[in-house]
């Protein structure tokens, strides 16, 4: 009896029910959409505020003070401390491995050298002894790196750097002798000192030649690329690490790691010192991905040095971070009031415009416990169809507006779908009681008569 | 005749309306409720959002400056170039409505040593010159301890030394250092020279990650003292400014192309690492605001509509009475719009005043500013919850086709 009580309900009247379960699914469909991209926007974010470059810094532990003004080194090639390069596949096998987006390792020096068209090595001895002070930057780019599941992995400083535009031609192949141009660099022509031209500028296809002194044979660099960075680097040559390593004699080795890492905004509990931490507290410390944690888990794969975050960037990132997600939060929370007050509210209306049916179960010998679940057990089923769909039609506008804002849609995810059935089931059942509460209280007589 | 029946007509219009208002109560406590609801949530975030903006912004800058000027590099080659000190006074105060804050550098290999008891062998550093007391706007994110650095007194130069600086000469706070551009050498008759240094008292010690760990500040008229010295370099010349430009990326952008247009002879450019990850940002923020507003005017709509499909549910008797007594379709329409409108009207008034209010405090939650009130808001924001209404009175449409006979009759 009692369920076809329910069933002769939507049965009787398919088009009233319809238009309110419409209504309910569309609020639901908003509320999933904007539940869905405040889910998502943290990471989305976060991985947005990778184009700020990297914020973690590898150095040797026990090196010299580098004398470091933009971007060159001015340490002689032999003082300080170097890293191997060969353990720099290790970084990808930490507890955060998945959360590490590049890295590139960086070998700075300063070489004279001359742009040079084709392959011709007569004339250089001329102009030896009045080239100018060029930056060689040796590092990766589109690196491949071999994985421990045998996949591989490219990274470099392409994408540490993203500002890092190869403006014509294309990135240095890693083997090769081949390197890439600064902008101001392939630019400067004609620099004159003392009446002789003494820089030519390189442009794509000219050879760098790289002068290493009367004890050995030139070194022959193709440029592929002009690199405009914005930067210092504006003025330098990039080129494969192997080769600067082979122009510091220093073979395998680097000099700065920049590490790129997705994390978490740091709070007070991940700005505590670790040792100080009890088991417990370090082990939540470690299984969170602060940028402090992914610090210490580099450390640990890569002995004998010393992982410093980039505070400028990771301080301005973790600020940022944290007051777009609160103002996303409120603006979540304010659109579920205003989605359950809608709710709660046309529940109510349809409970009210039910009373003479509610009277006539009353005459009938109905008690209002009886009543009220047979009109708690409707809405709910109206609640459910009406989560479900509105629930399905958030997701796809979830997913435009994740499109249209980030490119990438958000990730339908149960948590949302949990929340907003469970949204739709507590506010019309709240929505509904309040009527029926008054409900109960009606004689049935004055309401079959229409008072 | 024609007035007084038009003036009796509009009497018994408002009459039917202020009736139709206060019929039932509590219909009407629950759509001013939404409307009010609706338009509290749509006041404050589209006072939040045109503050919100404005903070990001302002925020972006805890990253740091995001404009160098720095000196035309035609003489690269001829050591590292140099601009007029002069300059920095030719940079705007104020951009746009924000504080431009601009600090010089000037950058020098030299050495450090430490003056407790006996001296330390000379550490070489990157001595860098600069406003001590400024670093902090160009560089909100370094650590710096103490916070403030001490303050200056007339004997003693301050320096800032990097946080590994510190760890590798193993001093602290007060210590005194003897900061020089050359090293003490061999002059060519065999006697040693000692090229005398600057006597600096660390003021603080600067931890960042990145070169600034390695190297050591101290004020620029003190480096350029030195400079002078030992190279006979001329005063008040500096390597490069950095500029810190808060607002949105195109603000910048104009702050750019102005600057360099007022400061021909020197290089004015963006740090791209800032100003292109800022912009993505940027966009991407500002993307979400306003596709958050747009959410929550929908849900106002939903919610009004709702409200109003009930209201024309519960009319059909009396628009049935109506239409059995001579009433107009149009006439009857005229009287709900009119009723839609001063809920609108009522609820956004009330609204907006408590959205108004609830900005503020969102403000001061999220960014720790309380959000400026903007009065534009206000009448926006009431306009927009009186639109809604009225297009949410569209259901009442359904009115139209009521029949008198068959709602006496008392017919679904």
């Amino acid at each position: 009896m009692f369920l076809r009580l329910v069933a002769d309900s939507f049965t009787r009247r398919p088009r009233r029910k319809v238009l309110t379960a419409a209504a309910l699914s569309l609020r639901m469909a908003v509320v999933t959409a904007a539940l869905s991209v405040s889910l998502d926007v943290g990471d989305r974010l976060a991985s947005e505020f990778r184009s700020l470059g990297a914020n973690l810094l590898v150095t040797p532990e026990a090196d010299s003070l580098p004398l470091d003004i933009g971007g060159v080194d001015y340490r002689p090639v032999n003082a300080g401390a170097y890293l191997p390069e060969a353990d720099l596949p290790k970084i990808k096998t930490v507890f955060w491995h998945n959360n590490i987006i590049g890295f590139a390792p960086i070998l700075g020096l300063s070489v004279r050298g001359v742009s040079h068209a084709g392959d011709d090595e007569k004339g250089l001895g001329e102009d030896r002894g009045s080239w100018p002070q060029v930056s060689l930057i040796g590092t990766w780019a589109n690196h491949p790196v071999r994985l421990a599941d045998q996949t591989t992995w490219n990274t470099g400083i392409n994408q540490t750097n993203p500002w890092w535009h190869v403006v014509k031609g294309r990135w240095f192949s890693n083997a090769g002798w081949e390197c890439v141009v600064g902008k101001n660099l392939a630019r400067e022509r004609g620099a004159f000192q003392n009446g002789r031209r003494v820089f030519s500028g390189i442009p794509i296809g000219d050879n760098f030649v790289i002068d290493r002194g009367p004890s050995a044979p030139p070194l022959f660099l193709k440029a592929v690329g002009i690199l405009d960075s914005g930067g210092p680097e504006d003025d330098a040559v990039i080129v494969p690490i192997a080769i600067a390593q082979q122009f510091a004699n220093r073979p395998g080795q680097y000099r700065q790691l920049y590490v790129s890492a997705l994390s978490k905004p740091e709070d007070d509990f991940a700005r505590r010192d670790p040792a100080t931490m009890k088991p417990a507290e370090l082990e939540r410390w470690m299984c969170s991905p602060y940028i402090s944690s992914i610090a210490a888990s580099i450390k640990e794969v890569l002995p004998g040095t010393d992982v410093r975050v980039i505070r400028r960037v990771a301080e301005g990132e973790g600020t940022i971070l944290r007051r777009v997600r609160a103002l996303l939060w409120m603006v979540t929370f304010a659109a579920l009031l205003a989605a359950a007050l809608a709710v709660g509210a046309s529940s109510a209306a349809s409970v009210i415009e039910r009373r003479t049916e509610i009277g006539l179960m009353k005459a009938l010998g109905a008690g209002s416990g009886t009543v009220g679940f047979l009109l708690a057990a409707e809405q709910l089923l109206l609640a459910f169809v009406g989560g479900g769909i509105g629930y399905s039609l958030g997701i796809i506008l979830a997913r435009l507006v994740g499109q249209k804002i980030f490119g990438v849609a958000p990730a339908p995810s149960l948590l949302v779908l949990t929340a907003v059935l469970a949204l739709a089931a507590g506010v019309t059942l709240v929505g509904s009681a309040i009527p029926l509460h008054r409900a109960s209280r009606y004689e049935p007589a004055p309401i079959l008569r229409g008072e | 005749m024609m007035s007084a029946a038009g003036s009796k007509n509009r009497q018994m219009f408002w009459r039917i309306v202020r009736r139709l208002l206060v019929a039932n109560r509590g219909r009407l406590l629950v759509i001013l409720l939404a409307l009010g609801a609706g338009a509290a949530v749509t006041a404050a975030l589209l006072n939040l959002q045109v503050d919100a903006k404005r903070r990001i912004t302002t925020e972006f800058r805890t990253l740091g400056a995001n404009v160098i000027v720095s000196p035309r590099g035609a003489d690269a080659a001829a050591g590292r170039p140099t601009l007029d000190e002069a300059v920095l006074e030719s940079i705007p105060k104020q951009w746009e409505g924000a504080p431009v804050r601009a600090v010089p550098f000037v950058y020098y290999v030299g050495h450090v040593r430490r003056m407790v008891r006996e001296f330390t062998p000379p550490e070489r550093v990157v001595l860098v010159g600069t406003r001590i007391d400024a670093l902090h706007a160009v560089a909100p994110g370094w650590k710096l301890e103490p916070s403030t650095p001490l303050p200056l007194t007339l004997q003693v130069n301050r320096c800032i030394v990097g946080a590994r600086v510190a760890s590798k000469l193993q001093t602290a706070l007060r210590d005194n250092l003897e900061v020089g551009i050359l090293p003490s050498a061999v002059l060519p008759d065999g006697r040693e020279k000692d090229y005398p240094g600057a006597f600096g008292r660390i003021a603080g010690v600067v931890t960042t990650g990145g070169s600034e760990d390695d190297q050591v500040f101290i004020e620029l008229s003190a480096l350029q003292k030195l400079a002078a010295e030992d190279f006979a370099f001329p005063l008040d010349r500096v390597n490069l400014i950095q500029v810190s430009v808060p607002g949105a990326p195109q603000a910048v952008e104009r702050f750019i192309s102005e600057l360099s247009r007022t400061l021909p002879n020197v290089n004015v450019r963006g740090i791209r690492q800032m100003t292109e990850g800022e912009g993505k940002i940027y966009s991407r923020i500002s993307g979400l605001l306003t596709a958050t507003v747009l959410i929550v005017l929908l849900l106002t709509g939903l919610c009004v509509m709702a409200a109003m499909t009930n209201v024309a549910m519960e009319r059909r008797n009396d628009v049935g009475l109506m239409k059995a007594i001579g009433g107009a379709t149009r006439r009857v329409f005229r009287l709900f719009l009119a009723e839609a409108a001063l809920l609108g009207l009522a609820g956004g008034l009330m609204g907006a005043a408590a959205g108004m209010v609830l900005s503020i405090w969102l403000g001061k939650q999220v960014f720790g500013v309380a959000a400026q009130p903007r009065p534009i808001v206000y009448p926006v924001a009431v306009a927009l919850t009186v639109i809604v209404a009225i297009l949410s009175a569209y259901p009442l449409r359904r009115l139209a086709s009521v029949r008198p006979a068959s709602v006496f009759r008392g017919e679904a």
